[in-house]
């Protein structure tokens, strides 16, 4: 074990990144929806209800497979109800994001509670480990951020590139833009605007729900009542300082989680300055990027705006 | 016709909900006989629960009138709990620390500082939405944290109570308590506040040119542009005096219940209390009504827990599945009535 200066930010790195796992999976599927133009405030309702149901399958059946299938599914399970509300009813996108959270908020605390009665000792899940790349995981400082964590970790990364190529590359990836953009002119050139952003509701929650089986299966290993306690509000706020580019939310979400592990780093080692002060941080940092992107507007056109094929 | 089909399916929301609720009792193994009998007692068993579901419809009831005048001139103020959060640092700040007044005049400046500070965290996102078209769903959501964390430094630092370790502004002087209105209980005139500022807010919105001028705007911005109305400053107007009531409600909170500025006064007022406006579709007479059925729902959940073992998540449970029905509903109504 090294120490000194290096040890300590070869450390932190680490911590960086493990923290930024579930803020960049939520973010990249938050990217695909407000791509499409579904602006989705339920994403903390997507997590919590991804973590709850990866628990509960891991721990039946003791498989993290499976227990990976179950957060997924929980994910989906919220992000669709957000689309079909926002795709086929047009109700008001936020509402329902913030319904949403307290629905997700109240199913899992309530199916816990009835599940496992008050306990103060939590039952357990299997959870991921380590996994050491050779050679790589030696470079030091950024080796063991990077190349000596669990499979989670480098899932992320390969979903970082491949949403990438999705978003960018294919035509499947433009027509979401376009949908977001202009749904109007997408609908005439042939492309089925709630397909499109259907598909999208369902990345997110895909991708939402493993953020959540992340806390789950990888940080905790348990399960408890609001497990996931505003994470997915700083997924969003990682969406915007990544500017909707999968690789933007990935450094993003390093940026956020390297103040989170400095943080907890400032407390035990006992600054006089209250952690808040760094929590707050990335709020600050998004109204302030929010600021300085006046004019240069990079928002879909179409975000948060129902589509009504019929209306003019 | 239409009244019939809203009629019959608030009837038709009303029962699923119930149902659902009914199913969830069930599902736990609780005694459903002794769980309605806890919910209703909790709610109005006594003279003293039904005074407990005012207290906690006060901060609902301001808060949502907040939110409702934002979201009648189209301003997604989902910022309510960060205005509650800087309503109370205000209301503290005035009680601690300025300088000696008769009672009711500093009680009075001290909400009046609560509605300032409120309405000043919701004019800069107003603000901005107004002239750079920066959009405040998520900027009141980061101003929401922020005050979160600006309460936290300050009862750490420049507020705290430098006689106790926790994390808590000193006490405010114990006559300087919003009078109670019905000995022994924990009812306050914060509730007469919160009415008050319910028939202020219906004056406001439908009896005066500017309140006229805030539902046009809401309505359709770009003919009340057309037709001189400044939509800019209607909408900076708007949110001052949304974040102000939810202000009003921080300010309340502190005055009738707390006594010290402290972290997590608030349970979530500030989002619930959007939910109260939706239910009350943003009218005053019907954010009050919201208001303490919201309240009832809770106070009545978290006694079936104490009494029936049947958890309070519940009532969030229900809370989520009926904005999701109200909303579905609108849907449904428009598509038939065309």
């Amino acid at each position: 074990m090294e120490t000194g200066l290096i040890g300590i930010l070869t450390a932190l790195l680490a911590a960086s990144v493990r923290m930024a796992t579930p803020l960049t999976l939520a973010g990249l599927g938050e990217t695909f929806s407000e791509k499409s133009g579904i602006l989705n405030i339920g994403l903390e309702g997507i997590m919590l209800s991804g973590a709850f149901f990866s628990f509960i399958s891991a721990y039946y059946t003791q498989s993290i497979l499976l227990g990976l299938l179950g957060g997924c599914l929980g994910g989906v399970f919220i992000s669709m109800i957000h689309g079909y509300l926002s795709v086929r009813l047009n109700v008001d996108q936020t509402i329902a994001g913030l319904a949403l959270n307290f629905l997700a908020l109240g199913l899992t605390s309530f199916f816990f509670l009835m599940a496992f009665g008050r306990t103060t000792d939590l039952p357990e899940c299997p959870v991921v480990h380590q996994i050491a790349i050779p050679f790589l995981s030696d470079i030091p400082i950024i080796g063991p951020a990077f190349f000596n964590q669990d499979p989670f970790v480098y899932l992320t990364f390969l979903l970082v590139a491949l949403c990438y190529v999705v978003l960018h590359r294919t035509e499947w990836g433009i027509n979401i833009q376009a949908t977001g953009e202009h749904p109007r002119a997408a609908d005439a050139a042939g492309i089925s605007v709630s397909g499109t952003r259907y598909r999208a509701a369902m990345l997110n929650g895909v991708f939402g729900g493993l953020g959540g089986s992340y806390l789950t299966l990888a940080m905790l290993g348990f399960f408890m009542e609001n497990i996931t306690s505003g994470k997915g509000y700083i997924a969003l706020v990682v969406v915007i300082l990544g500017r909707r580019h999968p690789v933007g939310v990935l450094m993003a979400a390093i940026l956020v989680g390297a103040a989170e592990a400095l943080q907890f780093r400032m407390q035990t080692m006992g600054f006089g300055i209250p952690s808040q002060v760094f929590n707050m941080f990335p709020y600050v940092i998004t109204v302030l990027v929010l600021l300085f992107s006046i004019g240069k507007n990079r928002t879909p056109a179409a975000l948060g705006e129902p589509y009504i094929r019929n209306n003019r | 016709m239409k009244i019939i089909r809203e009629l019959g399916s608030l009837i038709l929301i009303a029962c699923i909900t119930a149902l659902v609720g009914t199913v969830l009792v069930l599902a736990v193994g609780a005694d459903a006989g002794k769980a309605f009998d806890a919910f209703f007692s909790g709610i109005m068993g006594s003279f003293y629960s039904f005074t407990e579901v005012l207290v906690r419809a006060t901060p609902l009831i301001l808060a949502g009138l907040g939110v409702a005048v934002a979201f009648q001139a189209r301003f997604f103020n989902i910022g309510a709990e960060g205005q509650l959060y800087m309503g109370a640092i205000g209301a503290t700040w005035a009680g601690l620390y300025l300088p000696a007044m008769p009672l009711f005049l500093h009680l009075g400046v001290a909400m009046m500082a609560g509605f300032l500070l409120g309405g000043f965290w919701a004019m800069i996102p107003g603000f901005l939405k107004s002239q750079y078209r920066i959009p405040e769903v998520i900027n009141t959501i980061m101003f929401n944290y922020i005050a979160i964390n600006i309460v936290g430094i300050l009862v750490r630092t420049l507020m705290a109570n430098k006689t106790s370790p926790l994390p808590m502004s000193p006490r405010l002087p114990d006559e300087l308590h919003l009078p109670f209105l019905a000995d022994p209980t924990r009812l306050h005139a914060g509730l007469l506040v919160a009415l008050v500022s319910a028939v202020l807010v219906y004056l406001f919105l439908y009896k005066t040119t500017w309140g006229f001028e805030l539902r046009a705007v809401g309505n359709n911005p770009r003919a009340s542009s057309c037709s001189g109305i400044s939509v800019k400053k209607t909408i900076v107007i708007s949110s001052l005096i949304s974040g102000g009531l939810a202000g009003l409600a921080g300010g309340s909170e502190i005055l009738g219940v707390h006594g010290r500025l402290m972290e997590g006064i608030s349970p979530e007022f500030g989002y619930i209390a959007i939910i109260v406006a939706l239910l009350g579709r943003n009218h005053p007479l019907g954010v009050v009504l919201a208001g303490v059925g919201i309240a009832a729902l809770q106070i009545g959940a978290t006694t079936m827990q104490r009494r029936a073992g049947v958890p309070a998540s519940i009532s969030l449970i229900i809370m989520g599945l009926l904005v999701i029905l109200i909303l579905g509903r609108q849907y449904w109504i428009k598509s038939r009535s065309t």
